[in-house]
């Protein structure tokens, strides 16, 4: 019955967007955007960063939201095909699943690139990510600074809520964190994973452990939205703010205000503007089926590196440390402010 | 030939054999989990239990009453986010303030009260007015539920509530937070509305034979329609004191609490053929899943193995009401 529900809607969805699509779409087609899900503010925000990109080089955008669903994702796949768009952007609910509809829509002649999800199971014609491993990395590097700064040196306990342990994107960002904490043998790790990014559950493992664990140093959550539950059993367990650090990661609006607030010292950022405008200055190349050429290119202002892998084009984004000293930045796209400038597309 | 005074203990044993499973698990994870035997821990299940508990009060009257509401989960969800949207500071939060400032208690919980009790409303007008499937009617509101907290919201977050709120999670009586106890009065209100009252009594009545309920006069429809508006607004409760807890609210606020609560619901000894349970029961069936979430918490073990122990608890509560029938019979 959920199929059949979820089919309906999805079918209802695809032909309200195919049907009220205005007469004036931009000259050069339509692009459809696949987003996971509307439930968090990276993938809402990834919609609206997208669809002015795009439309920056000439192109509509119709997004069809998945709800996390696998199933549903691999069927909006398969009625976008037989719409035959320009291109479709798939951020992919699960990252191996979407592998026969890439390829179906591939051999039909339509192009796919990859919106921050890296699949690299089978070729796709772009892709851009912010490197989550490498998200786990940047981490690391302000979590070992943050320990040598309040216990004079890399030592001391460290709980990490992970987001819901069947999603590759938070296990990319475990295994960036730890591969890098590995040189550091003082530092102890708790890793607990919130069940479904649910808040709550985030909360729930965070006063358990303050009081299993009160040497607790420093919390890193895998998501700036758990980190508002954190934040609310630390003052429920009587902490203030800086009792102990937090760090978190994908530089939603939500995080930035924790800085400000001092109960969050560090926000890794997912570079959401500068990903989606990478598709967009590729746009053209990837539709025409044009070469894209591997190197280094600037994007929105960060130097980002095309590289030509196993799974096709592949521009990597760096992730960026937010802190008090820089959260006004509007650069950053928890502040809410989408680059006016627009994106030219790579001659 | 078993006494009297045996079969009584028998049945004593019978009706509140859940809570003898929580303490035998409790005991257990005591003597085996590090950190786990302290009554801050206890205070964290009470604490985690919070939601499931008072989402459960609801849906155990709707499956006594013989009905099935799937809504409950995504009723929580809006009415949190609608406390979100109208008092969080931060995010899609409009921040509106009442003088004096500790009106904020009383007017949210109004509003989060009737959210729930509208969703309710248009429930019990498609399964009572219409005869639709009850089924079917709730996994409607389930799905445009969760819907509608994503458009309102346009999946950004709410945060940071203010003080005058946050109190009923910070502080606490016992060692548990106010919060807590607002779920842990209605469990009680709700279990001697359902014990010692008319309504309660005649719910009990539908929900074990609807056909004989209307012909020794109760009104059905009426009954009917009247606990899926209190399901509802309950569910409001539920979304009001999650708001408080976590400052405010998410699109994704209380996703996979809808399992649980079926969960703790069955675990706790109501009948999903309807007419049997009692809301002490299904409070320590959530007592139970909350402390089996908690050890998991302290211990090294993965997550997913809640999911599975959760299932299997289920399915063993299933078994025991069986045997729990069989021996009743024997009783006879």
């Amino acid at each position: 019955m959920n199929k059949l529900i979820a089919t309906l809607a999805g079918a209802a969805a695809l032909a309200a967007a195919t049907f009220l699509t205005p007469a004036f779409a931009q000259e050069k087609g339509t692009i459809y955007y696949l987003v996971p899900t509307l439930l968090d503010e990276f993938q809402t925000g990834s919609v609206s960063a997208i669809e002015k990109f795009m439309g920056d080089v000439g192109y509509k955008t119709v997004t069809l939201n998945a709800d996390n669903k696998t199933d549903v994702q691999q069927g909006q796949m398969n009625d976008v095909i037989a719409l035959k768009p320009s291109a479709i952007v798939l951020a992919a609910v699960d990252f191996n699943a979407l592998k026969p509809q890439i390829e179906a829509a591939r051999a039909a002649g339509i192009p796919v690139m990859e919106f921050d999800r890296q699949i690299t199971s089978t070729p796709s014609d772009l892709t851009s990510v912010a490197g989550t491993v490498e998200i786990g990395h940047v981490a690391a590097g302000e979590i070992e600074r943050l320990l040598k700064e309040k216990n004079g040196s890399v030592k001391g306990k460290v709980l990490q809520v992970l987001g819901d342990p069947g999603d590759p994107y938070t296990l990319d960002i475990q295994k960036g964190f730890e591969e890098k904490m590995k040189a550091f043998p003082d530092v102890t790790i708790i890793s607990k994973p919130a069940m479904q990014w649910e808040a709550s559950n985030a909360g729930s493992i965070v006063s358990d452990q303050l009081l299993a664990n009160p040497d607790i140093d420093l919390v890193f959550v895998h998501a700036a939205h758990l980190a508002v539950a954190a934040v609310a059993s630390m003052e429920a367990a009587g902490k203030k703010p800086g009792d102990v650090l937090l760090v978190s990661s994908n530089g939603a609006p939500v995080g930035l205000d924790l800085i400000r607030k001092g109960w969050e010292q560090v926000e890794v950022e997912q570079p959401l503007f500068a990903q989606a405008a990478a598709l967009a200055m590729f746009a053209d190349k990837v539709v025409n089926k044009q070469e894209i050429k591997p190197g280094k290119y600037e994007v929105l202002g960060l130097d980002g590196e095309v590289t030509i892998e196993t799974w096709g084009p592949n521009i990597k984004l760096p992730g960026a440390a937010i802190t008090k000293g820089n959260v006004d930045d509007p650069k950053f796209w928890g502040n809410m402010k989408t680059p006016e400038s627009k994106v030219t597309p790579v001659p | 030939m078993i006494s009297t005074r045996h079969r009584a203990v028998i049945e004593f044993v019978l009706d509140h054999l859940v809570w003898f499973i929580l303490i035998a698990v409790v005991a257990l994870f005591s003597f085996t989990v590090p950190s786990y035997f302290q009554i801050g821990i206890f205070a964290n299940i009470v604490e985690q239990s919070t939601f499931v508990a008072t989402l459960a009060i609801g849906l155990s009257l709707l499956i006594i009453a013989g009905y099935m509401d799937l809504s409950v989960e995504s009723v929580m969800a809006l009415a949190a986010m609608v406390i979100g949207i109208l008092f969080a500071k931060s995010g899609v939060g409009l921040g509106l303030t009442l003088t004096p400032a500790w009106l904020i208690v009383p007017v949210s919980l109004a509003i989060a009260l009737a959210v729930g009790a509208v969703v309710g409303a248009s429930n019990a007008f498609f399964v009572v007015r219409l005869k639709m499937n009850a089924f079917i009617v709730t996994l409607a509101a389930y799905i445009w539920g969760r819907g509608l907290v994503v458009a309102l919201s346009g999946g950004r977050s709410a945060q940071e509530l203010p003080a005058e709120l946050r109190f009923l999670a910070i502080e606490r009586f016992l060692s548990v937070p106010l919060i807590a106890w607002v779920s842990i009065a209605a469990t009680l209100a709700f279990a001697f509305i359902l014990n010692k009252t008319p309504f309660g009594r005649h719910l009990l009545l539908v929900g074990g034979n609807a056909t004989a309920a209307y012909r020794a006069g109760i009104r059905v429809d009426r009954l009917t329609a009247t606990t899926f508006v209190l399901a509802g607004a309950i569910a409001g409760l539920a979304g009001w004191l999650l708001a408080i807890r976590t400052s405010g609210a998410t699109a994704n606020l209380g996703v996979g609490m809808l399992f649980q609560t079926f969960a703790a619901v069955v675990i706790g000894g109501v009948s999903l053929k309807g007419g049997v349970g009692s809301l002490t029961g299904v409070y320590a069936g959530v007592l139970l899943l909350a402390s089996i979430q908690t050890a998991i918490n302290l211990m090294g073990m993965p997550a997913h193995f809640t999911q599975l122990i959760q299932g299997g608890m289920v399915l063993v509560a299933v078994l025991l009401d069986t045997v729990k029938i069989a021996i009743r019979k024997k009783l006879a």
